[in-house]
């Protein structure tokens, strides 16, 4: 009893101070996972809900709309994560060990693009790629290159987003990736100066290993962030052309929202989560074998 | 001590501020109410609408917004209401929020109770039971005052779901100023004339458009609007469907979109291959198709009343440049002009509280039927034919609408699931005109997905299950 007591002096205040984060935690991220995970098993409609079992995930796997989806979500996720985590560790590794003044300017001009809404970037992307009176379809038409449309070709749709994404969010991870190198202990860059290393072996047998939490770090908050490609997929194409770039997200948008098939929207989630928890997982346990 | 003392007089200082503002308030709401509402039970209803028109009766009245005319009706309801002291809120939302925001207030109980709306869009919510029916508050003046093919449109099953009050029919716009300078003078109709011409015609205006079009003053232009990117402005691809025969719907609800439909879809794709429409229509939206006409890319496009009023309305404000634009109807083989149009009107929500759809109700119908209240209608086509004889001297295109209401058809078909339905065409637009599919293939894959959509939603539709 009184071991209970002195453990519940020490770690009271603990518990008291996550308490109230603990509780908005459970309402209003456990709570709606467990009743995204109970609807999957529902057909719901305005006057009732009836239990139908596996139904919703049967009637997903039946869709092909829902195949392509999960095909390019999954390509948007492994093009726009590796680009994102190649091109930062590529300009961080460049710059870092620079003067201060142009790593501030390099750092900069990569985060505007970050602060700027997803909204704005795709309007703007939109104006410049309009195949009728986009500025891109100008120029080609000018140059004799015949109409240009990259959005409504199923060959260049993809490629595009990837771009449009990758150049959006790439500045975040520069910024990590800066913060990271610079931490890193003098030491070892002088010892492999005497060993005369080249700034190759540096990059690759120091600098990239030490950076290694923040490699996954920065690939799990991106993978996370690109399975729920939204805004650009809703404002550039619509998921077309022919359903060439829609992704699980729109796709789980335009059952809960425009369909009103919150059961089918519900099991779209309950997938995506579960693929998030998949990629996470492995990655999660060797950050924290590492620390 | 001191500190407790304090701190109990500044709570009771602030409850007491609370008790008196709050006072305030309802002294406030109440003169809102006329002052007529002492004994009277207080009701308070919410009317949401989406953006229609501004003003009461026009866009110039000052302070002129989209909820004047249903704020001032309220108004005008609740001093002669002797029912209830009705409280009535009026809200705005944005066209493409609607089905979101009434999906999750539906799900979360708090729905509005009137909605004001273009009706095609609110269909599926009569389907899914979850409006009230407003048969018992249809009157034989109303019903003899607005035609019947309005009611049609708004009927489902034996109840009719929504109040009409007035209508946007679908046509085309053209530049006649495009036309003439491709020497086609004889194709521009009246100023005040919705020009029909016959499919023969329309292919040897495109064709004169596309070739004759002098380029030093029309660079970049094209002969006609072509959209498929999105669902919007899918009520013209659905009337291009038609161009080759109406046979869309069966008796059931069913789309029975056969041989008519396959020529519709080749005829499509040949003027798209032929480059008379702006390039790109598989990610082209309505909204740059109205940018690319007001610029003078595109010599035929796409309009309603609403957006007719609006381009005059850029071209007076000088934000767009100024052109002499006059309407046609869509044509078809047959010869008879193709025309749709989107009946707007009134619909109520089921609540658990009967007195708030009691008030909805007479709400509904006091707005829809008041003699000046109607008038402002003549923002769009006024249903009623007393409106349109009063007021068709104010605007010459009333009779030119009259004249061809007898040819609207009802492209929706009032079946259920008709949103979902809408997200089945554009995909296979886009692989017809990227030459993904052949018009056979597309226009079948269309009927199968749409057939399916309509029968998952037939097993839910309260209207079905009768």
């Amino acid at each position: 009893m009184r071991i209970r007591n002195s453990f519940l002096k020490e770690n009271l205040t603990g518990y008291l101070f996550i308490l109230p984060q603990m509780l908005i935690f459970l309402a209003f991220l456990v709570y709606p996972i467990l009743e995204g995970i109970r609807l999957s098993f529902y057909k719901i409609n305005y006057q009732n809900e009836t239990f139908v079992g596996f139904d919703n995930y049967a009637a997903l796997f039946h869709d092909p709309v829902f195949f392509k989806a999960l095909v390019n979500t999954v390509v948007f996720v492994v093009f726009i994560v590796l680009l994102t985590v190649g091109f930062a560790l590529f300009v961080a590794s460049a710059i870092f060990d620079k003067n201060a003044k142009y790593v501030s300017f390099i750092r900069g001009s990569y985060y505007i693009p970050v602060m700027v809404s997803m909204v704005v970037m795709s309007m703007v992307w939109s104006f410049l790629l309009n195949p009728a009176n986009g500025l891109i379809s100008y120029f080609a038409r000018e140059a004799g290159l015949g109409t240009v449309n990259l959005l409504g070709n199923t060959q260049t749709v993809m490629p595009v987003i990837i771009f449009v994404t990758f150049a959006g969010n790439v500045g975040q991870s520069i910024i990590l990736y800066i913060a990271s190198m610079i931490g890193v202990s003098k030491d070892l860059f002088e010892a492999a100066e005497v060993d005369g290393a080249s700034r190759w072996q540096v990059i690759t047998k120091i600098l990239i290993p030490s950076v290694q939490p923040t490699t996954i770090y920065i690939t799990i908050i991106n993978i996370i962030a690109v399975l729920k490609i939204f805004v650009v997929i809703q404002l550039l194409t619509g998921g077309g052309p022919n359903n060439g770039s829609v992704t699980l997200m729109y796709y789980l948008y335009n059952n809960a929202f425009k369909y009103n098939q919150l059961g089918i929207a519900s099991a779209v989630g309950v997938i995506m989560f579960a693929i998030t928890l998949l990629l996470s997982i492995p990655q999660l346990k060797a950050m924290l074998k590492q620390k | 001590m001191k500190k407790w003392s304090m701190g109990i007089t500044a709570v009771t200082i602030m409850a007491l501020l609370a008790g008196c503002s709050g006072n305030a308030n309802n002294e406030g709401s109440s003169a809102n109410g006329g002052g007529n509402s002492k004994g009277k039970e207080k009701v308070a209803i919410n009317v949401w609408l989406t953006p229609q028109w501004k003003g009461v009766l026009d866009a110039t009245e000052q302070g002129a917004d989209y909820d004047s005319f249903l704020k001032y009706a309220a108004k005008k309801f609740t001093e002669q209401y002797d029912k209830y002291d009705a409280d009535i809120k009026v809200e705005v939302v944005a066209g493409d929020q609607r089905d979101q925001l009434l999906n999750v207030n539906l799900n979360g109980g708090t729905a509005p109770n009137v909605f004001f709306e273009s009706t095609f869009a609110m269909g599926d919510y009569v389907h899914r039971g979850a409006l009230e029916p407003l048969t018992d508050i249809i009157d034989d003046n109303a019903k003899s005052d607005i035609a019947q093919n309005y009611w049609d449109m708004v009927t489902f099953g034996d109840d009719i779901y929504f109040y009409p009050f007035q209508n946007n029919p679908g046509t085309l716009v053209y530049n006649a100023d495009m036309f003439k300078a491709a020497g086609l003078e004889q194709y521009v109709g009246g100023e005040n004339e919705i020009k029909t011409w016959t499919l023969a015609e329309y292919e040897q205006i495109l064709e004169g458009l596309k070739t004759k079009l002098p380029k030093d003053k029309y660079s970049n232009a094209y002969p006609m609007a072509l959209f498929a990117v999105n669902n919007q402005g899918d009520t013209w691809n659905l009337s291009y469907l038609r161009m080759f025969g109406l046979d869309f719907f069966d008796k059931d609800g069913n789309i029975v979109l056969g041989e008519n439909g396959v020529k519709s879809a080749a005829w499509l794709k040949k003027i798209y291959d032929a480059k008379y429409t702006n390039p790109g229509a598989e990610s082209v939206s309505s909204n740059d198709a109205n940018a690319m006409f007001q610029n003078q890319q595109l010599a035929i496009s796409f309009t309603n009343p609403v957006l007719f009023n609006g381009i005059k309305a850029n071209m007076a404000s000088g934000t767009s440049p100024k052109f002499d634009i006059r309407l046609a109807n869509i044509p078809s083989e047959s010869g008879d002009p193709l025309t749709f149009t989107y009946v707007v009107g009134a619909s109520v929500f089921q609540s658990k509280d009967p007195k708030k759809t009691e008030v909805a109700k007479d709400f509904v119908k006091f707005f829809s039927s008041d003699p000046e209240l109607v008038k402002s209608s003549k923002n769009g086509i006024p249903v009623r034919a007393s409106v349109i004889k009063e007021l068709s001297g104010e605007n010459p295109f009333f009779a030119a609408y009259d004249a061809n209401s007898k040819y609207i058809f009802n492209f929706s078909g009032n079946v259920p699931g008709y949103s979902q339905l809408r997200e089945a065409l554009y995909p296979e637009l886009q692989a017809l005109y990227m030459g993904a599919k052949t018009p056979e293939q597309a226009i079948k894959d269309y009927v199968a997905s749409g057939n399916k959509v309509i029968q998952s939603n037939k097993e839910n539709s309260v209207i079905y299950k009768k």
